[in-house]
């Protein structure tokens, strides 16, 4: 494969080794399947057809989404950002050229990568993900549920951050966690209560506190088995986990995994989902949603799972 | 109204997935992406329905399969496909 020119090997992330010449900050160590990431041609036209699906803005994803099929690939409008361009098959992701790379980087790591997941036969999950003793652990929950904040508490707890906002899992005989982007998103006002450390502060954009890992605490991205999913809820009375039956446990993850809306990629979806249930034990962690509680809110999961 | 001599088959926009034995199974309805999740007496008569059957068939079927029937079998399982077919799992051929 023709490889860009001037770029080199930066690091990897979601198992992808990242060739560029742009600056990017949460990339971790190690090997994985090429990636050419490139400023792309902002003039070329908004593709003919109709986009294949279109996301509005939310408070939890402010701004407007377009994702078009084009020529194999994909054409990906995103409001606050511009176009890119993702091409699973060439490998390759382009850019618009802006001027704020740390918000360009979060991007890329977002729907792109995940199309490439896609295509790899991956199964992109909107969820968090730690390691802890050598095994993942998958924390998920819609909307703002706090499971970046109990991520964040994990890594102040010595755990690897494997992924703070979507998590890649590799499926097979045993399902992995595939590590993103070694970055955490925390709310301000997490931030400001809750001292986040091994981690460099890169700006403080929207309404988050935005943070790299250092690099002492990224390692690489080697698939990390899956010990177990963890769906957080809230709770005033204690925190305590319990198992959930696979057919609950299908129910809560489906909406947060990602797919394309046809039914080719439904019905992959699903079945994958219902492979990871079958083999991946998931339970429901109710807790208070206090800082102070976090502590014991980590030893619990790690302890049982 | 499904009834006893109703001839029902599976929709043919949904995909079906069976669990570990004793959890039952899944359906997903393709087009409208809704999620189904089958007891095992659900996913007994998704099973039988590989080949179109009469209401009357399956209820048949699953008195066969069942240790101890209730006494309501024949309702349950008519209650059960007028709901399937309600969300486009079954249709009636």
């Amino acid at each position: 494969m023709t490889r860009l020119p001037g770029a080199v090997q930066l690091g990897t992330c979601f198992g992808f080794a990242v060739r560029s010449s742009l600056p990017f900050h949460y990339l971790r160590e190690g090997a994985g399947d090429p990636l050419d990431v490139s400023v792309g041609d902002e003039a070329d036209p908004e593709p003919a057809e109709p986009p294949v699906v279109e996301w509005a803005a939310t408070p939890e994803l402010p701004y407007d989404i377009r994702l078009f099929d084009e020529d194999g690939g994909y054409r990906l409008w995103i409001s606050t950002s511009g176009w890119f361009r993702v091409d699973p098959g060439l490998s390759s992701v382009t850019v618009p050229a802006d001027d704020d790379v740390v918000r360009r980087e979060e991007r890329i790591w977002g729907l792109p990568a995940m199309l490439c997941m896609l295509s790899r036969g991956d199964l992109p999950l909107h969820a968090a993900a730690v390691e802890v003793g050598g095994k993942a652990i998958v924390l998920g929950a819609p909307k703002t549920f706090g499971k970046t904040t109990l991520a964040a508490a994990f890594a102040n707890a010595g755990f690897r951050l494997l992924s703070e906002d979507n998590t890649c899992i590799r499926l097979g005989e045993t399902p992995a966690v595939i590590p993103g982007p070694a970055m955490l998103r925390v709310r301000h006002d997490v931030a400001a209560e809750l001292e986040i450390e091994g981690a460099t502060l890169l700006g403080a954009a929207d309404d988050r506190v935005h943070l790299a890992l250092d690099p002492a605490r990224r390692g690489d991205c080697a698939p990390v088995p899956l010990a177990g999913i963890v769906l957080l809820r809230t709770s005033d009375e204690g925190t305590r986990t319990e198992l959930v039956a696979p057919t609950d446990a299908i129910r809560d993850l489906w909406p947060l995994s990602f797919r394309i809306p046809n039914e080719a990629h439904r019905t992959r979806c699903f079945v994958a989902l219902t492979d990871l249930v079958r083999t991946v034990p998931t339970r429901n962690l109710y807790r208070p949603l206090r800082l102070a509680d976090l502590e014991a809110t980590v030893e619990l999961v790690a302890q049982s799972v | 109204m499904i009834d006893k001599e109703s001839k029902v088959r599976r929709g043919d926009q949904v995909v079906a997935r069976e669990l570990t034995p004793g959890e039952g199974g899944v359906l997903l309805h393709l087009e409208s992406a809704q999620y189904f999740g089958l007891n095992q007496i659900g996913l007994l008569i998704w099973n039988a329905l590989e080949e179109e059957k009469t209401a009357g068939e399956l209820v048949d079927h699953v008195r066969s399969q069942v240790e101890d029937p209730p006494a309501q079998l024949e309702s349950d399982v008519l209650s059960f496909l007028a709901g399937a077919q309600d969300r486009g799992i079954v249709d009636l051929a």
